[in-house]
């Protein structure tokens, strides 16, 4: 099944940048365990919306890791659930707020006739430190990762 | 006294806050407009060599990465003295003409679109860019699509990468392009043309033929009387890439422009205890509050403040487009903010015929696209007209190169000032005595401030775990005595 892997957020701002890491990490993984699938693609971007919804095109199944912030578990907690489940806000990676949410973009790009997954499931991580400049994650965030990891490929399997 | 809070706000990048605080009587006393504080950015850019800064920079933002990543590289030419060949500094404009016909038509679409395609009242559920497409036709969607698609190819064919270009470099680029793709880019701009004189008639015909949007947009809620500045070229015509940032007044009179290192001479920055944002003004004119006029030095950096502040378009369609806009306002310059949607879709139209003229420009797909620097690094500025209006970088290096401090003025904080103030008089206007606060009232709120499309803590989001939007309602002691959550 042709998949695309994305990992969402931005990888200098702290905890935000888990998803990179995440998939950074699984790509290199599958690499060393000579795993690699050409139907398989790996992707970091820092997106949402319309142009998050554009790179889904020809996929038949997407996963997308991302960080979360609901403040109610403690950071490094790690939820998975179908696109479904997310509620149609209008804020966060999945969407952009300078132009529509993903599920709107993707209901944009179904009606255009582009091919979109129906297979959609998030991997998210639970951050709060998301508004410091840095490269490194926190302490309780990097402690997540290699589940967060095992899960991703758990999913792609 | 009560107190209305909006947080975050809908569809606004970055979780900003609008509190409104009523007096005893039930009208509006004050409004906040507050933003997160994004911490240690220019810090996190010291200590690197000033070549990466512009690929760091266009990282602070997933909005606009190309209009960080040219300032950057403008900055960068600047701290070792080397000017790019021609052909550098057109591939880089014709890259950021395409990024404006993207940006441009994304916000006008998803964005401006539903307030005026669907209304200001229709059902929250219906306004955004599914709505549009349902009412004006399945069609519109695929221009959409289309306009952005070609966009993103020539960044990648110039810039190497579809969303985060990374081939500029002090001197220049790194690659040029072929005649292949310089034909493929050509073909793709005169698209463009199309779809902006289309764009362009669809807001003729929704929004100028419909008097009620009219009387909206020519009305006194959303206006304000400020200076106005825009970057334009020798013969005051609107450049987005290079030349001199025009400065007009709310008179009309031009008091001057400048050149990029003489940004600090001009702009000053005032620090509010109640955020962590700065609000710039005009340093010639000093900072007299959140008052408009021509004794105040707040400006706007913005479309319409780009129109104002020039003497025209330097592309003939967009010049007919931007005679109109003032024949139909009757005086310059146009001081109505709503204005702001037309003159996006004007410099839509200007982008698209820019990109031709570059396109097909003969030194276009020559391969002298670098000057090697030779000489001792030190500081520079760099300047570009960013979507959401003037963008400034400043670094300093060592003689190494490697850069210890680093400044940036960005597109939204020049507007920041007038979107507070802009804010305050929509709702004083809309929020009056005795009546009950609905969601078309405070989305007509938030009109006044998504004309600017405004970019506050560029990507600085993960998943939301709240509502969008909320509305709390404080009584005069501070109990909040009701609570409105919804989603868009």
């Amino acid at each position: 099944m042709k998949t695309i892997v994305i990992g969402l957020g931005n990888p200098i701002l702290g905890d935000d940048g888990i998803g990179w890491r995440v998939v950074e990490q699984v790509q290199k993984e599958i690499k060393q365990q000579k795993q690699i699938d050409s139907e398989i693609i790996f992707e970091c971007l820092s997106i949402g919306g319309l142009t998050l919804m554009e790179h889904l095109i020809g996929y038949e199944r997407a996963i997308l890791v991302d960080a979360i912030t609901t403040g109610n578990t403690p950071d490094g907690t790690i939820r998975t659930f179908p696109i479904e489940a997310l509620p149609n806000l209008a804020i966060g990676h999945f969407s952009s707020a300078h132009d529509t949410t993903l599920q709107n973009a993707i209901e944009v790009g179904r009606k255009m006739g582009a091919e979109i997954p129906y297979n959609i499931d998030i991997v998210a991580i639970e951050a709060q430190q998301i508004y410091d400049f840095s490269e490194d994650l926190s302490n309780q965030v990097r402690k997540a990762l290699p589940k967060a990891v095992k899960t991703v490929k758990e999913l792609i399997r | 006294m009560e107190r209305i809070t909006i947080d975050p706000i809908t569809r606004l990048e970055g979780h900003g806050k609008i509190e409104i605080f009523l007096d005893d009587e039930g009208n509006v006393a004050n409004t906040y407009f507050q933003v997160p504080q994004l911490r240690g950015f220019e810090q996190f850019c010291v200590g690197r060599p000033v070549e990466e800064v512009p690929l760091l920079t266009n990282r602070i933002c997933g909005v606009c990465p190309e209009a960080h990543h040219m300032a950057g590289a403008k900055a960068a030419d600047a701290v070792y003295h080397v000017d790019p060949p021609r052909t550098a500094k057109l591939l880089r404009e014709l890259l950021y003409s395409a990024f404006y016909v993207t940006d441009h038509t994304t916000h006008f679409y998803a964005l401006a679109g539903p307030d005026f395609v669907m209304g200001p009242d229709a059902p929250i559920a219906e306004r955004n860019i599914l709505g549009v497409i349902h009412k004006v036709g399945l069609e519109i969607g695929g221009q959409v699509i289309q306009a952005r698609k070609y966009g993103h190819t020539v960044i990648e064919m110039i810039g190497g990468r579809k969303v985060h270009p990374c081939t500029s470099i002090p001197g220049g680029l790194t690659k040029g392009i072929t005649e292949e793709q310089r034909k493929e880019i050509e073909e793709m701009g005169r698209w463009a043309i199309e779809f902006g004189q289309f764009s362009l008639s669809l807001f003729n015909d929704i929004v100028l033929k419909n008097q009620t949007y009219l009387d909206l947009i020519l009305g006194d809620i959303y206006k304000d009387e400020t200076y106005y500045i825009g970057m334009v070229d020798e013969q005051n015509k609107i450049n987005f890439y290079d030349g001199k940032v025009s400065v007009v007044a709310p008179d009309g009179e031009r008091i001057g422009k400048y050149a990029p290192d003489e940004y600090t001479d001009w702009i000053a920055e005032r620090v509010e205890p109640w955020t962590y944002l700065k609000f710039p003004y005009l340093k010639k004119v000093g900072w007299k509050g959140f008052v408009d006029g021509k004794d105040s030095g707040v400006y706007i950096a913005t479309p319409l403040s780009r129109l104002n502040a020039s003497d025209g378009m330097a592309t003939p369609l967009a010049q007919e487009e931007y005679e109109k806009f003032y024949e139909t306002f009757g005086d310059k310059p146009v001081h109505h903010r709503l204005a702001t949607h037309w003159a996006r879709l004007i410099e839509l139209l200007y982008a698209a015929e820019r990109w031709v003229e570059l396109a097909t420009d003969p030194e276009i797909t020559s391969d002298n696209f670098h000057t090697v620097p030779t000489e001792t690094p030190t500081e520079g500025v760099g300047i570009v007209e960013a979507p959401r209006g003037t963008l400034t970088h400043h670094y300093w290096t060592d003689e190494r190169g490697v850069t210890t401090k680093v400044n940036l003025v960005v597109g939204t904080t020049n507007n920041y000032a007038p979107i507070s103030m802009s804010i305050k008089k929509a709702a004083q206007s809309l929020i009056k005595k005795g009546e009950i606060v609905t969601e078309p009232m405070l989305n007509m709120v938030e009109m006044a401030f998504r004309l600017y499309d405004p970019c506050l803590s560029c990507a600085t989001h993960s998943l939301p775990g709240k509502m969008p939007l909320q509305i709390t309602i404080h009584n005069s002691e501070g109990n909040p005595i009701e609570v409105l959550k919804q989603n868009c």
